[in-house]
């Protein structure tokens, strides 16, 4: 693992991803010339296809790959290319008469496919902001029921626009002019530019969103957004890409971009493996040479001397074949959930060794308080917590503890407006944080850390920290200082190529803290940093707490069940039981209040009996002399 | 098995016929065998292929020109309809016959339109599909011209208020009522209401509430709706207590149709041919069944050999296999002899001229003839 130590050499990272980049378009040029020099113009023909398709399947990528959502949608968008492109390019004596009644802004424009292009694009986009403000509010099976919803009302609306695309009789006269240049030269760039969009800040945030839309909110990224934005960059290529088809096939109808193409298209994408655009590419590949292997020997052929009866739907029954196999052997994908070529700890970058200079450790914070007055909140009539008040100061670390039940993960996410409170205030300077939007709390110095792990586990270490960075509003090269630089306070440096659900439970732990830390918050919560941790890692993580407390002198609000660890590292103890605040104050005022004891221990016992005989039984981790 | 011993047998006669004979007449096919249209392509094919054998082995076509026949899937795809049709140009294909439905055949015909390749649709019976180019030809009676002899039959039986029930999702089920209502209104006749649906439809009660509770009742109600579309119709219909004559297009002409029992006695529609006793269709149906096991139950099979007539003749008048001077003698063919019927190309806009059957459906569920004409030019629907 030391081999992969990025913090040796960041450029390791830049690699690996132009890495990914060209094998993604070294893999479709191998194929396509390959192809085309052994098959000639059969061969020709198959590769254009197949380049249309990449381009259409990488904007469905764009979209599906990083929010996770499958889109049935994208026919719509390939419509729009294909008869914008159609009505634009085609020949006006042949328009006249095949669209007699078209609208004049549209008559008789016979541009060439170089206006066309743009034009379809900027169509797309128009189309996918006007569609993605409403479906980007959906998740999941919802979003992708809206967007087969969306497949459905265009193609009825490109049958009753009749004026424009000749209903459902067929939209003729379109100028072939999809060639292997033209088709290759747009999978190219449709291929860099879903891999910059991936790589960017958006596509970071959006894959964030996509693995874990509560832990990306906490950190600033506002979750409907980033669908949007892949929503809309994935329509504009998408309709670009309806264009070229249009112009490969000459002829179409609203069917041609029905269920039929929109669900090759999805099956293309899933077999190659949604996750990534390498995938998506693949996908096509693996696809349209399955399909036309198969398909030259369903008319009969001669094979070594053998002659083959025709088979006509082999091709459909070899295809279905191959997805079962696909679908059952690598679930994922052929590629995988990851881009396809070397990662950034592969050994082919060992010999990028040079050192690189950390990003200095942040400047101790200004003072700040965070300070709860009064907080309420009720679940159907369960009053989690009622009228809770305290304060959180920076330079100190401050820990709340209580038993299981108290309402201490409550008052986190009252804290962080992941809930709304009932009343009270959570004040942090002038501003009530209660009054924030849930994605604006990192905006005034607060980050968090989860009860239960929420990684962005399809991102690597070093990504799951570099969105933190990025999210805080850093630019790539701040952010990229920043996150080298809490990798190596959190001995994750070794890991940082790695993909976050595959480290170890405490490196998965501590990447979380790295996480919120890179966002230079003011006040860090920690909800029960150390469960699930042995005593020695334990320790270690409490030494690492106390340095950047000390080093940076912001605020911690500390929440665990060990209470060894939090009389270790907290300078002020605030307790809670049953939603209630019953004793605040140092550790050693907290350590002897009867109430403390009795929450903990039970009614009728005095402290040291308790102590002495019943805290281990109970409550093998808590020690409340020490 | 016997199809797969006769499709091994042609395959190693094609085989044959390849190396053995150099100036053969090349002709591309694209045939869906899946999809939406394997169902009217499958039974094309299966009929064209037939009969191109039977005048193979009579030394081919005119019993000089043999037939070497370059087949290809098109899984009812579009994009694979266009690849396939530049690569049998690519194999050397001097006639393309194209799918039997207007999209491929408009693709194909705007691939084949640089050589000038003669371009025909299995079935493909929208008018618009020969406006691409001079080289393009339909085969099979056109929408309006089946429209229009059963809005004259409809006048006929003295019809005089039609009730349209059409769906814009395809140019057949939308162009046929369209069609039928403008020959009927030509022939005096009325429109008194119209509905559309959609296709896949479930649920017709609304559509048979509409016509149920028109202000003028209709006498007569057109539909070129398919299955499942028109089954659930009709008994949507009749099951609302209406019961005025239902008219339909050739679609109709289909063994399920014709199962669905009480609901469609008295339906009538149109039909591309009847296997009279004695005709030559009735004898291509006992032919083709001896051969191959299967009988034929739809028109497909027997327009299918009359493709292989129509190409036969346009050979025949052109002289040579010349692509340009087979679309030439082709669009100039006369009541050239078929099967199904007989064919006319010449003073069309090369949708052939030809008879157009009505059929009703009688009680017992079995077809009978009604009657054979063609359309009059007078007051066909133009597309």
């Amino acid at each position: 693992m030391s081999d992969a130590n990025l913090t040796a050499h960041p450029g390791r990272l830049r690699a690996s991803n132009l890495l990914w980049t060209v094998a993604a378009v070294a893999v479709l040029l191998v194929v396509v010339a390959g192809l085309t020099l052994i098959f000639g113009r059969t061969g020709e023909r198959i590769a254009v296809q197949m380049c249309v398709n990449v381009v259409a399947v990488v904007a469905l990528a764009i979209y599906c790959g990083n929010t996770g959502i499958v889109s049935f949608g994208h026919g719509a968008f390939l419509a729009l290319g294909a008869y914008l492109s159609g009505i634009l390019t085609m020949p006006a004596g042949l328009q006249r008469s095949a669209l007699p009644d078209l609208p004049t802004f549209l008559v008789g424009h016979e541009t060439t496919i170089w206006v066309s292009l743009p034009v379809a694009a900027l169509a797309g986009l128009g189309f996918a902001a006007l569609t993605g403000s409403a479906i980007a509010r959906l998740v999941g099976a919802s979003a992708t029921i809206a967007t087969l919803g969306l497949l459905i009302i265009a193609h009825g609306v490109a049958i009753a626009a009749r004026e424009i695309t000749r209903g459902s009789q067929t939209f003729y006269g379109v100028p072939r002019v999809t060639d292997l240049a033209l088709a290759l030269g747009a999978a190219v760039v449709a291929i860099l530019l879903a891999r910059w969009y991936r790589e960017s800040r958006w596509g970071l945030f959006a894959r964030a969103a996509r693995d874990d839309a509560d832990a990306a909110t906490s950190l600033g990224i506002y979750a409907r957004r980033t669908r949007f934005l892949s929503w809309c960059a994935s329509g504009a290529l998408a309709a670009v890409a309806g264009a070229l088809y249009g112009h490969m096939l000459g002829a179409f109808s609203p069917a041609s971009f029905y269920l039929g193409l929109v669900f090759a298209q999805v099956v293309m994408m899933i077999v190659g493996g949604m996750a990534s655009v390498g995938g998506a590419v693949v996908g096509v590949i693996a696809v349209t040479l399955l399909q036309d292997t198969v398909r030259q020997f369903e008319g009969g052929a001669t094979v070594l001397g053998i002659t083959l009866p025709e088979v006509f739907g082999l091709t459909t029954i070899v295809l279905g074949l191959a997805i079962l196999l696909v679908i059952w052997a690598r679930p994922q994908g052929i590629v995988g959930g990851f881009e396809l070529g070397p990662g950034a700890d592969a050994n082919v970058f060992k010999r990028l060794t040079a050192g690189v200079t950390l990003a200095s450790p942040p400047e101790p914070v200004a003072p700040a308080t965070l300070k709860a007055s009064d907080l309420s909140k009720s679940f159907a009539g369960v009053k989690a917590v009622q009228g809770v008040s305290f304060e959180a100061p920076t330079g100190r670390v401050t820990g709340l503890i209580g038993p299981n039940g108290a309402g201490k993960s409550t008052l986190v996410n009252l804290l962080t407006r992941a809930y709304q409170a009932d009343s009270g205030s959570a004040e942090m300077g002038e501003t009530d944080l209660t009054r924030v939007a849930h994605h604006k709390i990192p905006n005034h110095g607060v980050s968090r850390s989860f009860q239960n792990l929420r990684l962005f586990s399809g991102l690597t270490a070093y990504e799951n920290v570099f969105v933190a960075a990025l999210a805080a509003g850093h630019d790539r090269k701040t952010a990229a200082a920043i996150t080298l630089r809490e990798l190596d306070a959190f001995d994750l440096s070794d890991v940082a190529g790695f993909r976050a659900d595959g480290l170890p439970y405490g490196a998965r732990k501590r990447l979380e803290i790295a996480r919120a830390l890179a966002q230079d918050p003011k006040i860090l919560l920690l909800d029960e940093p150390a469960a699930g941790m042995n005593p020695s890692e334990t320790d270690d993580l409490a030494d690492r707490l106390v340095e950047v407390s000390q080093t940076r002198g912001i605020g911690i609000l500390l929440i665990d069940h060990d209470l060894r660890f939090v009389n270790r590292l907290s300078d002020w103890i605030v307790v809670m039981h049953q939603g209630a605040v019953i004793a605040q104050g140092t550790p050693e005022d907290v350590r002897s209040d009867p109430k403390v004891i009795e929450a903990y221990i039970g009614k009728g016992r005095t402290a040291q009996k308790a102590a002495i005989s019943e805290t281990n039984q109970t409550q093998p981790t808590e020690d409340l002399s020490s | 098995m016997i199809r797969n011993t006769l499709l091994l047998t042609s395959a190693l006669a094609t085989g044959f016929a390849g190396v053995a004979m150099a100036d053969s007449y090349k002709i591309g096919v694209m045939s869906a065998q899946s999809g939406y249209l394997a169902p009217y392509d499958g039974p094309a094919y299966a009929g064209f292929q037939f009969c191109i054998d039977e005048m193979n082995a009579n030394g081919g076509l005119n019993g000089t020109t043999p037939v070497e026949l370059i087949v290809r899937d098109t899984r009812s795809d579009i994009a694979e309809g266009v690849k396939v049709v530049q690569e049998m140009i690519d194999d050397g294909a001097q006639f393309i016959v194209a799918s039997a439905d207007a999209d491929p055949t408009i693709a194909a015909a705007q691939i084949t339109a640089a050589d000038s390749i003669p371009t025909m649709t299995f079935a493909g019976t929208a008018p618009v599909l020969t406006q691409v180019g001079d080289h393009v030809f339909g085969s099979y009676p056109a929408d309006n011209q089946q429209a229009t002899v059963l809005a004259g039959h409809a006048r006929e039986q003295g019809f005089e208020k039609v009730w349209l029930v059409k769906s814009p999702d395809s140019a057949y089920t939308l162009g046929g009522p369209e069609y039928f209502g403008e020959a009927f209104t030509a022939l005096g006749g009325s429109v008194v209401g119209e509905s559309s649906y959609s296709l896949n439809q479930p649920d017709f009660s609304a559509i048979v509430t509409a016509i149920k509770n028109a202000d003028t009742a209709p006498d007569v109600i057109v539909t070129w709706a398919w299955e499942p579309d028109f089954p659930a119709f009709i008994r949507a219909l009749r099951g609302a207590g209406v019961d005025t004559q239902v008219m339909g297009g050739d679609v109709l002409d289909s063994p399920t149709v014709r199962g669905l029992g009480d609901v469609v006695a008295g339906v009538a529609h149109t039909s591309g041919g009847f296997p009279d006793e004695g005709s030559a269709y009735a004898d291509f149906i006992a032919r083709f069944s001896a051969a191959t096991g299967t009988t034929p139950d739809n028109n497909y099979y027997v327009n299918g050999c009359d493709i292989a007539h129509m190409i036969e003749d346009a050979v025949a008048a052109a002289g040579t296999t010349d692509p340009a001077a087979v679309t030439a003698a082709m669009a100039g063919i006369e009541n050239g002899e078929g099967i199904m019927s007989n064919f006319t190309f010449a003073g069309t806009d090369r949708m052939p001229l030809r008879d157009v059957v009505v059929a009703r459906i009688s009680a017992a569920g079995e077809k009978e003839f009604v009657l054979r004409t063609t359309a009059d030019p007078a007051i066909l629907p133009q597309p």
